[in-house]
């Protein structure tokens, strides 16, 4: 069964809509991934991302980098849903092991889970499996400075 | 002064669709290779800000990471990624990135390169990355 995550702050929300839009149609690096949400609540978001050829090695696997774009972008909506009041963060440091190769062309899931505000330091994790199967093709952990200086310093939206 | 880079590493980079998407380019100065990311707005990741995306950094340091790899290992010898820590030390600009990178250790079976990124001047430095590669042709 599936766990039912808390709501969201009504004011992040309006944001998060906001944002998914424009970063769904109008940017470019988010365009290209097809970005699509599936589970967003408060500290979770779960996505569907493709991962296109662009982002391959010479041998058509894909690049663990584009596992870390996947990561640092929604590990960091993780973060926005868990506040209360709209904040600038920025990422702090963040870890990936890549378990499995794919092939460009596969649509992937990324799970996130915000698992604690402490202070002003945001702790993430979570991880990429792919739609069809299910395989784990990357776990990640991650840090996040939230309410940066100056009103977007460092912000990741 | 510069001088050409490694045939090796060179080939990896004409050879890989992820290096051309980062733009990326290689030169040796001294006794150093010098790695580069060209700026293209596909590299920003906060508009508001005009910051690179933190991905598509930590993406340019492990490409740099595996060139640096590739031109200290025997040809042929194949490299996976094992894991990537990056530190995001300071804000990026929408500007191209310079960057070198360090073998730490070259074991038969294991290595641990590090790459280091920067805008405006090497002595400060936008961010770091720690790579742990898996060597060898049956990986």
């Amino acid at each position: 069964m599936t766990e039912t995550p808390p709501a969201i702050s009504p004011t992040i929300s309006v944001m998060l809509k906001k944002a998914r839009d424009w970063l769904t149609h109008e940017h470019s690096l988010f365009k290209s991934l097809n970005l699509e949400p599936v589970l967003i609540g408060k500290g979770r978001a779960t996505f569907a991302v493709d991962l296109p050829a662009d982002f391959s090695n010479a041998d058509g696997l894909i690049h663990g980098g584009l596992m870390t774009i996947i990561m640092d972008s929604i590990f960091g909506l993780a973060v926005f849903t868990a506040l209360e009041e709209l904040k600038p963060i920025a990422t702090i440091n963040l870890r990936s092991d890549y378990l499995a190769d794919t092939r460009a062309g596969a649509r992937v899931l990324c799970t996130s889970k915000c698992i604690e505000i402490r202070g002003d330091v945001a702790y993430v994790s979570g991880d990429i499996k792919t739609q069809t199967d299910n395989t784990l093709l990357a776990i990640g952990s991650g840090t996040f400075m939230v309410g940066t200086r100056g009103p977007t310093k460092g912000s990741r939206l | 002064m510069s001088r050409s880079i490694d045939a090796n590493i060179q080939k990896m980079i004409e050879a890989s669709p992820i290096a051309s998407w980062l733009g990326f380019s290689a030169s040796h100065f001294g006794e150093q290779n010098i790695y580069r990311l060209a700026f293209d707005e596909k590299h920003i990741g906060n508009p508001a800000i005009r910051a690179l995306h933190g991905g598509a950094i930590a993406t340019f340091l492990e490409v740099a990471a595996q060139c640096e790899l590739v031109g200290g290992l025997d040809t042929g010898a194949s490299i996976k990624t094992i894991n990537a820590d990056i530190n995001y030390l300071a804000s990026s600009r929408a500007q191209a990135m310079e960057g070198s990178a360090t073998i730490t250790r070259l074991g038969r079976r294991i290595a641990f390169v590090e790459a280091t990124g920067w805008q405006q001047s090497a002595d400060r430095p936008v961010a770091k990355g720690m790579f742990r590669f898996r060597i060898g042709t049956d990986n």
